[in-house]
Protein backbone atom coordinates (compact mmCIF):
# COMPACT_ATOMS: atom_id res chain seq x y z
CA UNK A 1 0.00 0.00 0.00
CA UNK A 2 1.28 3.56 -0.72
CA UNK A 3 2.49 5.42 2.12
CA UNK A 4 0.35 8.66 2.01
CA UNK A 5 2.80 10.57 3.84
CA UNK A 6 5.15 10.79 1.13
CA UNK A 7 5.26 13.14 -1.61
CA UNK A 8 6.63 13.90 -4.84
CA UNK A 9 8.16 17.21 -5.23
CA UNK A 10 8.65 18.56 -8.70
CA UNK A 11 10.53 21.58 -8.68
CA UNK A 12 12.04 24.05 -11.00
CA UNK A 13 13.61 27.48 -11.06
CA UNK A 14 10.28 29.58 -11.17
CA UNK A 15 8.32 26.90 -9.65
CA UNK A 16 7.03 23.78 -7.53
CA UNK A 17 4.68 20.92 -7.68
CA UNK A 18 4.27 19.00 -4.51
CA UNK A 19 1.77 16.47 -4.95
CA UNK A 20 0.81 12.86 -3.38
CA UNK A 21 1.57 9.73 -5.42
CA UNK A 22 -1.94 8.51 -5.11
CA UNK A 23 -2.91 11.62 -6.91
CA UNK A 24 -1.38 10.88 -10.05
CA UNK A 25 -2.48 8.90 -12.65
CA UNK A 26 0.36 8.91 -15.18
CA UNK A 27 2.99 11.48 -17.11
CA UNK A 28 3.95 11.08 -20.59
CA UNK A 29 6.33 12.60 -22.51
CA UNK A 30 6.32 15.78 -24.56
CA UNK A 31 9.72 16.47 -25.70
CA UNK A 32 11.58 18.34 -23.47
CA UNK A 33 8.43 18.48 -21.32
CA UNK A 34 6.32 16.00 -19.70
CA UNK A 35 2.40 16.07 -18.99
CA UNK A 36 1.53 14.69 -15.55
CA UNK A 37 -2.11 13.40 -15.46
CA UNK A 38 -3.56 14.20 -12.05
CA UNK A 39 -6.57 11.72 -10.33
CA UNK A 40 -8.79 15.58 -10.49
CA UNK A 41 -8.71 15.90 -14.13
CA UNK A 42 -6.19 18.37 -13.98
CA UNK A 43 -3.67 18.42 -16.60
CA UNK A 44 -0.39 19.75 -15.68
CA UNK A 45 3.19 20.49 -17.70
CA UNK A 46 6.31 20.18 -16.59
CA UNK A 47 9.33 21.49 -17.90
CA UNK A 48 11.49 18.34 -17.11
CA UNK A 49 11.83 14.77 -19.21
CA UNK A 50 10.25 11.94 -18.86
CA UNK A 51 13.49 10.42 -17.63
CA UNK A 52 13.72 13.38 -14.96
CA UNK A 53 10.78 12.47 -13.52
CA UNK A 54 11.09 9.24 -13.19
CA UNK A 55 14.59 9.21 -11.30
CA UNK A 56 12.76 11.66 -8.95
CA UNK A 57 10.21 9.14 -8.30
CA UNK A 58 12.80 6.89 -7.48
CA UNK A 59 14.80 9.13 -5.45
CA UNK A 60 11.94 10.83 -3.47
CA UNK A 61 9.13 7.95 -3.16
CA UNK A 62 11.97 5.30 -2.58
CA UNK A 63 10.03 2.08 -1.99
CA UNK A 64 6.84 3.77 -2.83
CA UNK A 65 8.64 3.90 -6.07
CA UNK A 66 7.70 0.62 -7.74
CA UNK A 67 3.92 1.53 -7.84
CA UNK A 68 4.78 3.47 -10.88
CA UNK A 69 5.62 1.58 -14.04
CA UNK A 70 7.68 2.77 -17.02
CA UNK A 71 6.22 2.09 -19.88
CA UNK A 72 8.53 2.68 -23.11
CA UNK A 73 9.68 5.95 -23.76
CA UNK A 74 7.01 8.25 -23.30
CA UNK A 75 4.80 6.98 -20.47
CA UNK A 76 5.25 6.62 -16.61
CA UNK A 77 1.70 5.00 -14.71
CA UNK A 78 0.11 4.77 -11.92
CA UNK A 79 0.03 0.83 -11.39
CA UNK A 80 -2.90 1.14 -8.87
CA UNK A 81 -5.05 2.89 -11.67
CA UNK A 82 -4.39 -0.09 -14.45
CA UNK A 83 -7.96 -0.84 -15.51
CA UNK A 84 -8.19 -2.27 -18.79
CA UNK A 85 -5.66 -3.92 -21.48
CA UNK A 86 -6.00 -5.17 -24.58
CA UNK A 87 -3.23 -5.85 -26.36
CA UNK A 88 -4.75 -6.89 -29.57
CA UNK A 89 -6.62 -3.76 -29.54
CA UNK A 90 -3.28 -1.96 -28.44
CA UNK A 91 -5.22 -0.28 -25.81
CA UNK A 92 -4.27 0.71 -22.01
CA UNK A 93 -7.04 2.63 -19.75
CA UNK A 94 -6.31 3.81 -16.86
CA UNK A 95 -9.51 4.52 -13.87
CA UNK A 96 -10.65 4.30 -10.84
CA UNK A 97 -13.65 3.43 -12.09
CA UNK A 98 -15.94 6.22 -10.73
CA UNK A 99 -14.60 9.65 -11.43
CA UNK A 100 -11.53 9.51 -14.38
CA UNK A 101 -10.88 7.07 -17.45
CA UNK A 102 -7.90 7.99 -19.15
CA UNK A 103 -7.22 5.66 -22.79
CA UNK A 104 -3.01 6.00 -23.00
CA UNK A 105 -0.66 4.67 -26.04
CA UNK A 106 1.66 2.25 -25.78
CA UNK A 107 2.88 -0.90 -28.22
CA UNK A 108 1.46 -4.25 -28.06
CA UNK A 109 4.96 -5.96 -26.46
CA UNK A 110 4.67 -3.40 -24.04
CA UNK A 111 0.91 -4.16 -22.88
CA UNK A 112 1.79 -7.88 -23.56
CA UNK A 113 4.32 -7.46 -21.12
CA UNK A 114 2.49 -5.10 -18.68
CA UNK A 115 -0.20 -7.76 -18.98
CA UNK A 116 2.15 -10.51 -17.78
CA UNK A 117 3.26 -8.61 -14.79
CA UNK A 118 -0.26 -8.04 -13.43
CA UNK A 119 -1.31 -11.21 -13.83
CA UNK A 120 2.05 -12.75 -11.77
CA UNK A 121 1.05 -10.22 -9.11
CA UNK A 122 -1.79 -12.04 -8.89
CA UNK A 123 0.34 -15.51 -8.20
CA UNK B 1 20.41 15.03 -23.74
CA UNK B 2 20.67 10.80 -23.13
CA UNK B 3 17.52 8.79 -21.29
CA UNK B 4 18.01 8.38 -17.86
CA UNK B 5 17.68 4.94 -18.10
CA UNK B 6 16.88 3.64 -21.73
CA UNK B 7 14.19 1.91 -22.68
CA UNK B 8 12.39 0.81 -25.51
CA UNK B 9 8.63 1.44 -26.57
CA UNK B 10 8.46 -2.39 -26.73
CA UNK B 11 9.66 -2.45 -22.84
CA UNK B 12 7.90 -1.23 -19.54
CA UNK B 13 9.69 -1.52 -16.26
CA UNK B 14 8.87 -1.25 -12.59
CA UNK B 15 10.46 2.26 -11.45
CA UNK B 16 12.39 0.54 -8.36
CA UNK B 17 14.49 2.67 -5.77
CA UNK B 18 16.92 -0.49 -5.44
CA UNK B 19 18.07 0.09 -8.86
CA UNK B 20 19.74 3.56 -6.72
CA UNK B 21 21.64 0.70 -5.12
CA UNK B 22 22.81 -0.53 -8.13
CA UNK B 23 23.88 -3.77 -7.42
CA UNK B 24 26.44 -5.57 -8.83
CA UNK B 25 25.25 -7.86 -11.53
CA UNK B 26 25.94 -11.24 -11.94
CA UNK B 27 28.47 -10.70 -14.50
CA UNK B 28 30.19 -7.88 -12.18
CA UNK B 29 30.09 -10.11 -9.35
CA UNK B 30 32.17 -13.19 -11.71
CA UNK B 31 34.58 -10.31 -12.37
CA UNK B 32 35.18 -9.00 -9.19
CA UNK B 33 35.38 -12.59 -7.74
CA UNK B 34 37.88 -13.85 -10.23
CA UNK B 35 40.48 -10.99 -9.62
CA UNK B 36 39.83 -11.33 -6.23
CA UNK B 37 40.90 -14.82 -7.15
CA UNK B 38 43.39 -14.09 -9.05
CA UNK B 39 44.73 -11.37 -6.33
CA UNK B 40 44.79 -14.09 -3.98
CA UNK B 41 46.68 -17.01 -6.18
CA UNK B 42 49.26 -14.14 -6.93
CA UNK B 43 49.82 -13.45 -2.99
CA UNK B 44 49.81 -17.01 -2.53
CA UNK B 45 52.88 -17.45 -5.19
CA UNK B 46 54.50 -14.22 -4.35
CA UNK B 47 54.82 -15.66 -0.50
CA UNK B 48 55.83 -19.47 -1.73
CA UNK B 49 58.78 -17.80 -3.81
CA UNK B 50 59.96 -15.11 -1.42
CA UNK B 51 60.19 -17.81 0.75
CA UNK B 52 62.13 -20.09 -1.83
CA UNK B 53 64.41 -17.29 -2.41
CA UNK B 54 64.98 -16.78 1.24
CA UNK B 55 66.11 -20.43 1.83
CA UNK B 56 68.32 -20.39 -1.33
CA UNK B 57 69.98 -17.23 -0.14
CA UNK B 58 70.25 -19.34 3.26
CA UNK B 59 72.07 -21.84 1.55
CA UNK B 60 74.09 -20.01 -0.80
CA UNK B 61 77.59 -17.93 0.21
CA UNK B 62 76.71 -14.21 0.23
CA UNK B 63 78.54 -12.75 -2.74
CA UNK B 64 80.75 -10.08 -2.02
CA UNK B 65 80.10 -6.55 -2.05
CA UNK B 66 80.97 -4.37 -4.62
CA UNK B 67 83.14 -2.41 -2.28
CA UNK B 68 83.93 -5.05 -0.38
CA UNK B 69 87.63 -5.00 0.61
CA UNK B 70 89.01 -8.36 -1.24
CA UNK B 71 91.08 -10.35 1.34
CA UNK B 72 94.00 -11.37 -0.28
CA UNK B 73 95.76 -14.55 1.19
CA UNK B 74 98.30 -13.42 3.41
CA UNK B 75 102.31 -13.41 1.52
CA UNK B 76 103.92 -16.49 2.55
CA UNK B 77 106.90 -15.32 4.69
CA UNK B 78 110.22 -15.05 3.08
CA UNK B 79 112.37 -17.75 5.04
CA UNK B 80 116.15 -17.29 4.33
CA UNK B 81 118.40 -19.71 4.90
CA UNK B 82 121.33 -17.48 5.52
CA UNK B 83 121.76 -15.08 8.51
CA UNK B 84 120.75 -11.38 7.50
CA UNK B 85 124.21 -9.40 8.66
CA UNK B 86 124.36 -5.53 9.35
CA UNK B 87 125.00 -4.42 5.15
CA UNK B 88 128.08 -3.13 6.59
CA UNK B 89 129.52 -5.76 7.81
CA UNK B 90 132.79 -7.58 6.06
CA UNK B 91 131.34 -9.70 2.95
CA UNK B 92 131.74 -13.66 4.24
CA UNK B 93 130.54 -16.86 3.07
CA UNK B 94 127.95 -18.69 5.26
CA UNK B 95 128.78 -21.90 5.17
CA UNK B 96 125.63 -24.74 6.09
CA UNK B 97 125.66 -28.26 6.15
CA UNK B 98 122.73 -30.12 6.21
CA UNK B 99 121.33 -33.82 4.74
CA UNK B 100 118.83 -34.21 2.24
CA UNK B 101 117.48 -37.68 1.57
CA UNK B 102 120.71 -38.91 2.67
CA UNK B 103 122.96 -36.66 0.84
CA UNK B 104 124.90 -34.78 2.57
CA UNK B 105 124.43 -31.18 1.31
CA UNK B 106 126.66 -27.98 2.07
CA UNK B 107 125.54 -24.39 1.28
CA UNK B 108 127.26 -21.78 0.50
CA UNK B 109 125.71 -18.31 1.20
CA UNK B 110 127.33 -15.06 0.39
CA UNK B 111 126.91 -11.61 2.09
CA UNK B 112 127.77 -8.43 1.13
CA UNK B 113 129.43 -9.66 -1.69
CA UNK B 114 128.83 -9.43 -4.76
CA UNK B 115 128.94 -11.73 -8.51
CA UNK B 116 130.95 -11.67 -10.79
CA UNK B 117 132.93 -14.05 -13.84
CA UNK B 118 136.16 -14.53 -14.07
CA UNK B 119 138.33 -16.67 -17.00
CA UNK B 120 141.48 -17.93 -16.20
CA UNK B 121 143.73 -18.58 -12.94
CA UNK B 122 142.45 -17.25 -10.31
CA UNK B 123 144.62 -15.81 -7.57
CA UNK B 124 143.96 -17.31 -4.36
CA UNK B 125 145.30 -14.69 -2.05
CA UNK B 126 142.67 -11.92 -3.73
CA UNK B 127 141.65 -10.81 -0.25
CA UNK B 128 138.16 -9.64 -1.52
CA UNK B 129 137.30 -13.34 -3.10
CA UNK B 130 134.87 -14.87 -0.61
CA UNK B 131 133.78 -17.25 -2.74
CA UNK B 132 134.91 -19.10 -6.64
CA UNK B 133 134.14 -22.07 -8.18
CA UNK B 134 133.93 -22.97 -11.49
CA UNK B 135 130.67 -21.73 -13.75
CA UNK B 136 131.01 -22.83 -17.42
CA UNK B 137 132.07 -25.97 -18.73
CA UNK B 138 135.19 -25.88 -21.04
CA UNK B 139 135.06 -27.83 -24.53
CA UNK B 140 137.72 -30.62 -24.44
CA UNK B 141 138.27 -29.93 -28.10
CA UNK B 142 139.31 -26.41 -28.39
CA UNK B 143 139.35 -25.01 -25.07
CA UNK B 144 136.41 -23.14 -25.78
CA UNK B 145 133.76 -22.09 -23.20
CA UNK B 146 130.00 -24.44 -23.37
CA UNK B 147 127.39 -22.11 -24.01
CA UNK B 148 126.80 -18.27 -23.53
CA UNK B 149 129.44 -16.48 -21.54
CA UNK B 150 129.57 -12.50 -21.11
CA UNK B 151 132.54 -11.30 -19.24
CA UNK B 152 131.86 -7.61 -17.67
CA UNK B 153 129.85 -6.68 -20.84
CA UNK B 154 131.75 -8.58 -23.60
CA UNK B 155 130.41 -11.30 -24.86
CA UNK B 156 132.71 -14.84 -25.01
CA UNK B 157 131.04 -17.33 -26.62
CA UNK B 158 127.21 -17.95 -27.76
CA UNK B 159 126.59 -21.46 -28.14
CA UNK B 160 122.56 -22.36 -26.54
CA UNK B 161 123.51 -26.37 -25.93
CA UNK B 162 122.18 -25.78 -22.15
CA UNK B 163 119.22 -24.14 -21.47
CA UNK B 164 120.27 -23.30 -17.88
CA UNK B 165 121.19 -19.49 -17.23
CA UNK B 166 122.72 -17.20 -14.13
CA UNK B 167 122.69 -13.48 -14.79
CA UNK B 168 124.88 -10.86 -13.20
CA UNK B 169 124.08 -7.27 -14.12
CA UNK B 170 124.06 -3.97 -12.14
CA UNK B 171 124.41 -6.59 -9.13
CA UNK B 172 121.04 -8.15 -9.54
CA UNK B 173 121.57 -11.77 -10.02
CA UNK B 174 119.22 -14.60 -11.95
CA UNK B 175 118.79 -17.86 -12.54
CA UNK B 176 116.72 -19.69 -15.16
CA UNK B 177 115.70 -22.08 -17.27
CA UNK B 178 115.03 -20.70 -21.29
CA UNK B 179 116.46 -21.25 -24.72
CA UNK B 180 117.13 -17.91 -25.55
CA UNK B 181 117.28 -15.08 -22.45
CA UNK B 182 117.37 -11.31 -23.33
CA UNK B 183 119.47 -11.61 -20.07
CA UNK B 184 122.44 -12.17 -22.34
CA UNK B 185 121.95 -9.07 -24.53
CA UNK B 186 121.22 -7.00 -21.65
CA UNK B 187 124.51 -8.01 -20.00
CA UNK B 188 125.93 -7.34 -23.05
CA UNK B 189 125.02 -3.50 -23.11
CA UNK B 190 125.07 -2.82 -19.13
CA UNK B 191 128.58 -4.45 -18.46
CA UNK B 192 126.78 -7.65 -16.70
CA UNK B 193 127.68 -11.17 -16.42
CA UNK B 194 126.07 -14.10 -18.24
CA UNK B 195 127.04 -17.77 -18.86
CA UNK B 196 125.18 -21.14 -19.52
CA UNK B 197 124.83 -24.20 -17.74
CA UNK B 198 122.61 -27.46 -17.25
CA UNK B 199 119.45 -26.53 -15.61
CA UNK B 200 118.50 -28.71 -12.76
CA UNK B 201 115.79 -26.87 -10.80
CA UNK B 202 113.42 -24.56 -13.25
CA UNK B 203 110.71 -22.97 -10.80
CA UNK B 204 110.27 -25.60 -8.11
CA UNK B 205 110.59 -28.68 -10.18
CA UNK B 206 113.15 -30.76 -11.27
CA UNK B 207 114.84 -30.81 -14.92
CA UNK B 208 115.66 -34.03 -16.02
CA UNK B 209 119.18 -33.96 -17.79
CA UNK B 210 120.41 -37.32 -19.63
CA UNK B 211 123.63 -36.57 -17.96
CA UNK B 212 124.63 -40.45 -16.54
CA UNK B 213 127.09 -41.24 -13.99
CA UNK B 214 127.92 -39.97 -10.08
CA UNK B 215 129.81 -37.49 -8.93
CA UNK B 216 130.33 -34.60 -6.68
CA UNK B 217 127.59 -31.98 -7.49
CA UNK B 218 127.47 -28.25 -7.10
CA UNK B 219 124.78 -26.00 -8.40
CA UNK B 220 124.16 -22.57 -7.95
CA UNK B 221 120.55 -21.63 -6.39
CA UNK B 222 117.43 -19.15 -6.01
CA UNK B 223 115.26 -19.39 -3.34
CA UNK B 224 112.90 -17.10 -2.37
CA UNK B 225 115.30 -14.59 -4.04
CA UNK B 226 118.41 -15.76 -1.89
CA UNK B 227 121.21 -16.92 -4.28
CA UNK B 228 123.26 -19.33 -2.91
CA UNK B 229 125.80 -22.32 -3.88
CA UNK B 230 125.49 -25.89 -3.20
CA UNK B 231 127.90 -28.72 -2.91
CA UNK B 232 126.90 -32.89 -2.22
CA UNK B 233 129.30 -34.09 0.10
CA UNK B 234 129.03 -37.61 -2.04
CA UNK B 235 128.72 -38.70 -5.25
CA UNK B 236 125.35 -38.32 -6.88
CA UNK B 237 123.53 -38.27 -9.95
CA UNK B 238 121.96 -35.20 -11.52
CA UNK B 239 118.71 -36.70 -10.78
CA UNK B 240 118.54 -37.35 -7.49
CA UNK B 241 121.11 -33.63 -6.86
CA UNK B 242 118.46 -31.88 -8.64
CA UNK B 243 115.76 -33.44 -6.33
CA UNK B 244 117.66 -32.73 -3.36
CA UNK B 245 117.21 -29.19 -4.38
CA UNK B 246 113.54 -29.01 -4.98
CA UNK B 247 113.43 -30.47 -1.91
CA UNK B 248 115.47 -27.80 -0.26
CA UNK B 249 112.65 -25.87 -1.84
CA UNK B 250 115.11 -24.27 -4.43
CA UNK B 251 112.75 -22.50 -6.90
CA UNK B 252 115.87 -22.05 -9.98
CA UNK B 253 118.75 -23.77 -9.69
CA UNK B 254 121.53 -24.71 -12.42
CA UNK B 255 124.78 -26.79 -12.70
CA UNK B 256 128.09 -25.66 -11.43
CA UNK B 257 131.00 -27.59 -12.66
CA UNK B 258 131.58 -30.28 -10.13
CA UNK B 259 133.74 -33.33 -9.47
CA UNK B 260 137.18 -32.00 -8.95
CA UNK B 261 136.99 -28.51 -10.08
CA UNK B 262 138.66 -26.39 -7.36
CA UNK B 263 137.30 -23.60 -5.67
CA UNK B 264 136.99 -21.92 -2.13
CA UNK B 265 134.92 -19.90 0.30
CA UNK B 266 136.03 -17.68 3.54
CA UNK B 267 133.83 -17.80 5.84
CA UNK B 268 133.00 -14.97 8.66
CA UNK B 269 135.94 -16.01 10.44
CA UNK B 270 138.25 -15.62 7.54
CA UNK B 271 139.09 -19.16 7.18
CA UNK B 272 139.02 -20.45 3.90
CA UNK B 273 137.26 -23.76 3.17
CA UNK B 274 138.64 -24.76 -0.05
CA UNK B 275 136.56 -28.19 -2.32
CA UNK B 276 137.92 -30.15 -5.34
CA UNK B 277 141.03 -30.80 -6.04
CA UNK B 278 143.57 -28.64 -5.99
CA UNK B 279 146.47 -30.59 -7.70
CA UNK B 280 144.00 -29.76 -10.52
CA UNK B 281 144.73 -25.74 -9.60
CA UNK B 282 149.01 -26.74 -9.73
CA UNK B 283 149.55 -30.14 -10.57
CA UNK B 284 150.96 -31.42 -13.89
CA UNK B 285 147.81 -31.34 -15.95
CA UNK B 286 147.00 -27.79 -17.91
CA UNK B 287 144.66 -25.75 -16.58
CA UNK B 288 142.46 -24.46 -19.53
CA UNK B 289 143.10 -21.07 -20.47
CA UNK B 290 138.99 -20.85 -20.49
CA UNK B 291 138.46 -22.12 -17.79
CA UNK B 292 135.67 -19.62 -15.65
CA UNK B 293 134.91 -19.25 -12.43
CA UNK B 294 131.87 -17.65 -10.58
CA UNK B 295 133.20 -15.27 -8.29
CA UNK B 296 131.89 -13.33 -5.37
CA UNK B 297 133.47 -10.35 -4.09
CA UNK B 298 133.04 -8.48 -0.86
CA UNK B 299 131.14 -5.27 -1.47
Amino acid sequence: MMNMQSKLIISTTTELVRISPTKIVYISSDGNYSTLMQVDGELRILSHQLGQIEKMIETQLRNDSNNFIRIGKSLIINRAYIYYINVAKQKLILSDAATFNYSVPASREALKQLKDLVEKEMK
Amino acid sequence: MSEYKEIRDDQIRVINSENLKKKPSRTQWIIIISVLTLLFVGIIIGAVSHYKKNKIQQLQEPEPALFEPIEEPEPVPIQWLGNTPDSTALGYTEIQDTLINDIPIRIYIPHNADLSLHIGRMNRKDTTVIFAAQAADVRADNGGIVGAFVLKGEPKAWGLSKKGYCASINGQTTIGVADNSPLFEQATEEGGYFFRQYPLVSNGEIVENELKGKSIRRGICERQGEIFMVETGTPESFHDFSQALVDLKVNQAIYLVGSSAYGWAVDQAGITHEFGDDNYYTGRRKMPKNTSYIVWRRK
